[in-house]
């Protein structure tokens, strides 16, 4: 008797375990429920385009809810690679314009090419950012926004030393931080230009300013371009600039921490290069000092080639909501939303909604990553990072910090 | 002469009794519950790890939820990479160095805690349990914030203090700066599982062997090497066990502390390595093959620690 006890509790947990895993491993997707992954980016930037694009959607569609997860963009791959093993992603989902390639070839997202006409201003969609959501002619990603690249500076400081005008090239520009830094000499831990060594979104602007690139094709092989006589220019003339007017302790330093406004904020920067919403942040102190102008080349009269930085909205081959994830993407990206995301300091999607900011002056000349299933592994294994501290170290010289970085991506990018 | 029936072994004479044989499997049932979760815990991953690393396993066959046989490719592709080796001798010394400190100041703390008034020794555990209750993530942002370059409370103390410049000083500029300030951080945080552990075992060492030794003439070093150590020698050889295995997986605390951003070959510990290849480049097949690799390690370095255990169970 004890012992039909004992058996019959042995199958009860048995039957318990296999049914606790095999309902972890089912797809339990609430019906008329739309998940929508976002970065935080939109939840402290714009929750008020989100719940605008939810509204309509909801008007459109009764009974239906959306539920909009926000993601950090440190770990959102790994995330969504733990949905697709789970088969529990969400219906739609925000990428990095950098990040794209490698779930495109890999087939992680649903074919979009025959619904294009659905997205509004899907014929002036912004060239850079279209060419990011693409992939062998079919369209994976809808462009969602864009970031250039600016000079948010002290306008109190360039204007006590005398400075009334942007500068119109590198050079003008490091003689007119120069007068500033020699100015302020005696505020403890000010520089001129805040900027982290190892921002290599910063930092390669001087590599394509020169003519140089990170990468190139040759016979159907990626072949790297940092050692190439026109980047090691462009290299060269960063590490000079950095040398003039950054602080050396920043050599080793990456954009996040500190992030150049938190540095701005406390009144030991003069000026800093980044987002063009970094003036959002630059603390109440400087709010009403706070100004922006386009990054010259070294070139006079010309802007620097700026990362186009930006995001694509994605649906992933998963999802069992197809069409209404569509639908909410033709919403988010609508042209009230994108005109809304455009006063925020973004360059909307398309080029019929661009004005004549200092972002979309910026964005003229622009520069992109190679587009290769590996390259977010060079991204993630630092290779550019470490290059620049080795640089900037002093540690190796330009030449040979471009040389090992330059074989390491042809490595990365020629993976299977 | 004996007959058949009275050489034959003794069990075999034995009538068979289905009452007897349900008496003889209650202890089998009775384990059977644990045998049971437990192989579906353990044992359904384990399978699936070794799967998963004979397999090509990357993003491509992970949205087609099925990977590629391969054979050992993957042990091949991790046994002849370079970084493999550099990060395996980099954790070795790593975990060496912490747990040779943990074990030092942690008996240092215990002789410590055995010696002075009771109300200090209450203060001292209640910060040390305190320490040891705080999650490794809020570890790591307190240490953030007080090696922070900018607004640090190290380089503020160490500069008030006349110690030197340390005006935006940066702790983490070098991968021996770093991994030293993820040493710090491992050995504050394991410092009260040994001292509390540790102080149990001194209050074991017999006072009348203390007392005869000083009787003797012996001096306090003389008394601890001869008495106290023997005594709490099993203890210590267990903390340091069990150390070695926690230190040589450190992961949580040493990525965070970096920071991805700062993350290279230059300063990989294994199980960063492992969530480099595995996680971050979506390389699953490489990364369970890491992992095993990883596993058969720890379980030879545990050899040590389930002997001493042993040998505690067979005298008790």
């Amino acid at each position: 008797m004890k012992l039909r006890v004992v058996v019959t509790a042995v199958i009860a947990v048995a039957l318990g375990v296999v049914a606790a895993t095999a309902s972890a491993s089912g797809n339990h997707r609430q019906s008329n429920k739309l998940t929508v992954w976002l970065q935080v980016d939109a939840q402290t930037g714009w929750p008020d385009v989100v719940a605008a694009a939810n509204q309509q959607f909801q008007q459109q569609n009764p009974g239906w809810t959306v539920s909009v997860q926000y993601q950090n963009w440190g770990d959102h791959l790994q995330k969504f690679d733990a949905t697709i093993a789970g088969n529990d992603t969400p219906d739609v989902i925000e990428m990095g314009n950098t990040e794209m390639t490698a779930y495109m070839a890999s087939g992680a997202f649903a074919d979009l090419t025959s619904d294009k006409a659905q997205f509004p201003n899907s014929d002036h969609w912004l060239g850079g950012l279209a060419k990011s959501g693409a992939y062998q002619g079919k369209i994976y990603g809808v462009p969602y926004y864009a970031g250039s690249r600016v000079v948010t500076y002290r306008t109190d400081l360039f204007k006590k030393a005398g400075i009334t005008k942007p500068p119109t090239s590198i050079s003008q520009f490091v003689a007119d931080l120069q007068k500033v830094g020699t100015m302020e000499k005696k505020v403890k831990g000010f520089t001129p230009m805040y900027m982290a060594g190892t921002d290599w979104y910063s930092a390669l602007d001087w590599v394509f300013d020169y003519g140089g690139t990170i990468a190139t094709t040759h016979a159907h092989k990626w072949v790297g371009a940092l050692d190439s006589a026109k980047s090691i220019a462009g290299l060269t003339a960063y590490k000079n600039f950095f040398d003039a007017v950054s602080s050396k302790r920043a050599a080793t330093l990456d954009e996040a921490n500190p992030a150049p406004y938190t540095v701005f904020s406390q009144g030991l920067a003069g000026a800093i290069l980044g987002p063009a919403w970094f003036s959002c942040c630059t603390g109440t102190k400087y709010k009403a000092v706070t100004g922006q102008f386009v990054m010259p080349s070294h070139i006079a009269g010309k802007p620097i080639p700026g990362f186009l930085g930006g995001s694509d909205l994605a649906v992933p081959g998963e999802s069992g909501n197809k069409a209404q994830a569509i639908q909410w993407i033709a919403d988010f990206t609508g042209t009230t939303n994108e005109q809304s995301l455009q006063a925020k300091g973004n360059i909307p999607n398309a080029t019929n909604l661009l004005g004549n900011t200092v972002n979309a002056r910026a964005a003229a000349q622009s520069w992109f990553v190679p587009q290769a299933k590996h390259w977010v592994d060079i991204e993630n294994g630092n290779i550019l990072r470490t290059m620049l501290s080795q640089i900037l170290t002093g540690k190796l010289t330009v030449k040979q910090a471009a040389s090992t970085a330059s074989a390491n991506i042809a490595y990365t990018l020629n993976q299977s | 002469m004996a007959s058949a029936a009275e050489t034959a072994p003794r069990w075999s004479r034995r009538r068979f009794s289905w009452r007897r044989l349900g008496r003889g499997s209650v202890p089998y049932a009775l384990v059977a519950p644990v045998v049971i979760v437990m192989g579906a815990i353990l044992g359904y991953p384990l399978y699936s790890l070794v799967r998963i690393a004979l397999d090509r396993y990357g993003l491509t066959e992970l949205i087609q939820h099925k990977g590629v046989y391969i054979g050992l490719k993957n042990f091949g592709t991790v046994l002849h990479d370079s970084v493999f080796w550099h990060t395996l001798l980099r954790t070795i010394v790593f975990a060496g160095a912490n747990v040779g400190l943990t074990m030092v100041i942690g008996t240092f703390i215990a002789l410590l805690l055995v010696r002075i008034s009771t109300w200090v020794r209450l203060l001292v555990t209640s910060g040390l349990v305190l320490v040891w209750s705080m999650p490794p993530v809020v570890a790591v942002q307190v240490w953030n914030w007080m090696i922070n370059s900018e607004n640090g409370v190290l380089n503020y103390i160490l500069t008030e203090i006349h110690v030197g410049n340390y005006f935006q000083h940066n702790w983490m500029e070098t991968p021996l700066s770093q991994l030293g300030m993820v040493t710090t951080l491992i050995v504050w945080g394991a410092l009260p599982f040994v001292v509390i552990t540790v102080y149990a075992a001194l209050s074991q060492v017999p006072r009348e062997l203390v007392e005869a030794a000083e009787i003797d003439g012996a001096r306090s070093w003389r008394v601890f090497l001869d008495v106290t150590v023997p005594v709490i020698t099993p203890v210590l050889l267990i903390l340091t066990s069990l150390s070695i295995l926690w230190d040589f997986g450190v992961f949580t605390q040493a990525y965070l502390l970096i920071g991805q951003p700062h993350i290279t070959t230059g300063n990989y510990l294994m199980g960063i390595y492992l969530f480099e290849q595995g996680y971050v480049n979506a390389n699953f097949g490489l990364g369970a093959a890491i992992s095993i690799l990883m596993l058969v390690i720890v379980a030879a370095m545990s050899v040590v620690y389930v002997r001493r255990m042993i040998r505690i169970g067979d005298v008790t």
